[in-house]
């Protein structure tokens, strides 16, 4: 298939002019001083130092990585039902399932946010709700369920829709010829549907996690700021004290991290569909 | 096809709780985008206000247009490229792909603004005029990735055989492309293609950064103009969530329904067409804009082009900061087009003016003007051309950053202060604590500070007796602890300009609040009240200013000149709420019932002696942004 190899070589292109070029400003601005407007390069590790010597940035960055594990996890546990759940719907079902559950991503995220802030308040609608009942009102906006719950409605699309993505046009015949060896419905779902959905899995993980770690806006907003998360201190680095140096080191020290983690999560992938094939 | 169509009850519970989760929040802005009120968050009657006001904005228009415009075309270029490139790399070296991988994840992981700045230096670097063409570009560099995310888990469970099979029964590569892989990776491509759509409608920041003269979409609205409390910005939303599914009907639903009246094969065909037809539509409307304008108002704008060398004036300042008609007024009345874009920070300013972004005229904060006095970014005004300069009152001539007014001339200024409840706090207390009320455990818990290392080092510094431009490291150690008893003994809640909404609903008790900001929640609640702390505050003036690479200095002198008359000053201040520069709207503001008389927000005090400017120290500023962080991370 030799000659569909050529079809990549635009986009190597492209990425090198796009993404690779632009990300070495940000490089070179990691390791180097302030005050580099003047063209006068002085390279230096201390951004670098900084951050690893400062327990309370590798708090900052430790609790990142926490929250969005958590959300990634809650999302993966609850996408994949509904994922399969959507994927046994006829036809047009599935594609208007799909769509309404893509719709609410095009509502700007800080306006959909805005309303969970709204809703969580102490005497939001659901609190009110709960008043019915006699419950309440239950603290739920600046905790740390809000933020959860937030990042989660956010992220959730991604890893529903990746999901589907490897459920639907699944080829049935492996199901059937499981059923005919005498595999029941759950053995059928351990040994065929899971390990052949995995990749799309593999794929929202990707999905949610990498843009949860850096994610700020709804840490700042449910909650209450007393959250700060890795991406609160990238952003204010560039857009408060200006100190573009520091901000680029942080970054690259997250970007690393997050490459790490990720190249065993697809290796564990990979092992996981060759062993299924062998 | 046999297994599909055949859930449970447990399934039709599932997708409907799933609904009920995902609508609930756009139900939620949806009754609320007919507020009478200016909450977001507590209803006050019904109204269709926000909705008049939103179709009266043209630039809310404007930005609907550039936003399905660029979300199409991104999403189209980004879908075609990132599958054929998916589907090469799927037959490449797995070095290749590794590497392709590892680059694709960049965007994917990286902050926002990080990709942003990145791309702001890359353009400046090649000297790209910004606009719809870079942001375009960027929006296409960011959505191939999530397109080939979504496409590759399907590559690869696809069967390679199938490909050499067709192959082997006479198909060129092209048709194996287009007949076998992609109908087979379809599901792939289609989520693809829907998650590049929401990357692209959804982005502030990169956005923000790569874009300029005049080219917003309506994420940068949200985020800028509707600073304050905007609800049209739901009114928005609302008509967002209501036309894409009709859009959608358009180019989705019609098709099947053809699809089944006329046997088949008609689908793709009309597909094309009718997404040809959404695109013609919008081109013209955008072209249509563009030429609007009559004989009339043609004339005139030649007029200008003649008198100022140009009729279109750049201007860059903070959101939600100009008086409802004072831009189109300035239009008509001197035959100009006026390309206002917002920025959220000063520094946000800073940021695109270093990166050579250029603009007729700013209004950036005293400090920040330091700074861009200091690195010879401004021209000095010609006076002359500003005879409105008599105008100004006493209170903002002379002011520490520019002392003979050489580079500004005072748009508003105003102070930092704390608004409180009175039902709750009593005044006789907030006056004799001042900003040691902040350490009050009897307030605990019900206290917002303004999340900001300037404005909370401010409070500290002044708390203590010290000037708040001290850079004294036992002063700042002092003030951080400070800091830090008042975070772990208060619990504050750290927002920013949603504390307006909360305030207005009274959720919390006391708030530390810009006065400007204050005039407004004391203007909708009336249990409100402002206090400036006898320890000081500070006074501050955001003024406007011609940067040395202005296109058109003359028109933006005329500006400045116009934006000092009587007319704009006083719709400024009536409509923004922070205080007039000009000496007889300050005056009638302040003395008028019906206008800012019993709001005691309004008038910042000129005879504070501990009061004080911020004076541009940007060593400083990174050290107390640190201490900060510290402050709000450490527990």
């Amino acid at each position: 298939m030799k000659q569909f190899r050529s079809m990549t070589y635009p986009y190597v292109l492209w990425i090198a002019a796009m993404i690779v070029l632009p990300m070495l400003l940000i490089v070179l601005y990691a390791f180097t001083e302030s005050g580099n407007d003047v063209l006068t390069f002085r390279f230096t590790l201390e951004n670098f130092a900084r951050f690893v010597t400062d327990s309370v940035f590798l708090a900052v960055l430790w609790r990142s990585l926490y929250i969005a594990l958590i959300t990634t996890v809650i999302c993966v546990l609850l996408g994949y039902p509904i994922a399969y759940v959507i994927a046994q719907l006829g036809e047009r079902a599935n594609t208007i399932m799909i769509l309404l559950i893509t719709m609410p991503t095009w509502v700007n995220m800080l306006v959909r946010t805005y309303a969970w802030m709204g809703i969580l308040q102490d005497e939001g609608v659901l609190n009110t709700f709960l008043g019915f009942f006699g419950v309440g009102p239950v603290p739920m906006i600046h905790t740390s369920f809000a933020v959860i719950l937030g990042m989660v409605y956010n992220f959730i699309p991604f890893m529903i829709l990746q999901i589907h993505t490897s459920l639907d046009k699944m080829d049935k015949n492996l199901l059937n010829a499981a059923a005919d060896l005498g595999a029941d419905k759950a053995h059928a779902f351990l040994r065929v549907t899971l390990p052949l959905s995995l990749p799309g899995v593999i794929s929202g993980i990707t999905l949610v996690f990498l843009p949860a770690v850096s994610s700020f806006f709804i840490p700042k907003l449910l909650g209450g700021g007393q959250y700060v998360l890795v991406g609160n201190v990238i952003e204010s680095q560039f857009l408060t004290s200006g100190d573009w140096n520091f901000g680029s080191a942080i970054s690259m020290i997250m970007a690393v991290i997050i490459m790490i983690s990720m190249y065993f999560t697809r290796k564990a992938d990979v092992s996981v569909a060759s062993g299924g094939k062998e | 096809m046999t297994e599909r169509g055949k859930n449970g009850a447990g399934g039709k519970i599932i997708l409907a709780l799933t609904l009920l989760f995902f609508y609930f929040p756009i139900f939620y802005i949806i009754v609320f985008s007919f507020n009478d009120s200016r909450s977001l968050t507590k209803f006050g009657g019904f109204s269709l206000r926000w909705y008049e006001k939103m179709f009266a904005d043209s630039t809310m228009m404007e930005a609907v247009l550039y936003t399905v415009l660029i979300a199409v075309l991104a999403t189209v270029i980004s879908t075609v490229a990132g599958t054929i490139t998916a589907i090469g790399l799927s037959k490449s070296s797995r070095v290749l792909s590794a590497i392709v991988e590892r680059v694709n994840d960049l965007p994917v992981m990286n902050p926002d603004i990080v990709t942003a700045i990145s791309l702001l230096m890359f353009f400046s670097v090649l000297a790209a005029r910004k606009g719809f063409g870079t942001m375009l570009l960027a929006h296409i560099m960011f959505c191939i990735p999530y397109v080939m995310l979504s496409v590759t888990p399907k590559l690869r469970s696809l069967d390679p055989n199938l490909i050499e099979a067709a192959m082997d029964l006479g198909a060129t590569p092209f048709q194996a492309l287009t007949r076998v892989i992609v109908p087979q990776i379809r599901p792939g491509i289609i989520s693809g293609a829907l998650i590049a759509f929401t990357m692209s409608f959804d982005d502030f920041v990169i956005s923000y950064f790569t874009t300029g003269n005049g080219v917003n979409n309506i994420s940068i609205l949200v985020y800028t103009m509707s600073k304050r409390v905007n609800p049209s910005i739901n009114a928005l939303s609302t008509i967002v969530i209501l036309l894409i599914p009709i859009a959608l009907g358009v180019v989705n639903i019609v098709p099947i329904v053809r699809e089944r009246s006329a046997a088949k094969g008609t689908a793709k065909p009309l597909n094309r067409k009718a997404t040809a037809v959404v695109a013609a539509i919008l081109a013209a409307a955008i072209a249509g804009m563009a030429a609007a304008g009559s004989g009339a108002q043609r004339r005139r704008q030649q007029e200008a082009v003649e008198k100022y060398g140009s009729s279109v004036l750049k201007l860059y300042l903070p959101g939600e900061y100009l008086g409802e008609d004072v831009i189109s007024n300035f239009e008509t009345q001197y035959g100009v087009s006026v390309i206002v874009e917002n920025f959220d920070s000063n520094e946000m300013m800073y940021t695109k003016l270093q990166a050579g972004d250029s603009y007729d005229v700013l209004i950036p904060s005293d400090y920040m003007i330091e700074r861009l006095i200091n690195g010879d970014y401004l021209q000095p005004l010609d006076k002359s051309l500003i005879p409105n300069l008599d105008n100004l009152a006493d209170a903002v001539v002379g002011l520490d950053y520019d002392p003979d007014g050489t580079y500004s001339v005072p748009y508003f200024w105003g102070s930092v202060g704390l608004v409180y409840n009175h039902e709750n706090v009593d005044p006789a207390v907030m006056e004799a604590e001042g900003w040691d009320i902040l350490h009050d455990v009897d307030y605990a818990g019900r206290i917002y500070i303004y999340d900001s290392e300037r404005d909370s080092f401010m409070m500290a510094f002044k708390a203590l007796g010290y000037s708040m431009n001290t850079d004294d490291p036992a002063e700042i150690e002092a003030a951080y602890e400070w800091l830090r008893q008042m975070n772990n003994t208060m619990f504050p809640i750290y927002v920013t300009d949603e504390v307006i909404d909360s305030m207005i609903n009274g959720y919390q008790d006391i708030a530390v609040v810009y006065s400007g900001d204050a005039t407004v929640i004391l203007d909708e609640n009336e249990d409100m009240s402002f206090f400036m702390p006898d320890e000081g505050t500070n006074i501050w003036s955001d003024a406007m200013i011609i940067p040395k690479n202005a296109e058109n200095p003359l028109l933006a002198h005329e500006f400045i000149n116009y934006m000092l008359t009587y007319e704009a000053a006083f719709d400024n201040s009536e409509t923004v709420g922070y205080a007039s520069p000009n000496a007889e709207v300050l005056e009638e503001m302040s003395t008028q019932e019906d206008l800012y008389a019993e709001n005691e927000a309004y008038l910042p005090r000129s005879d504070g002696e501990m009061d004080e400017m911020f004076h541009d120290n940007v060593t400083l500023q990174r050290e107390l942004s640190k201490y900060w962080i510290r402050v709000k991370a450490e527990n």
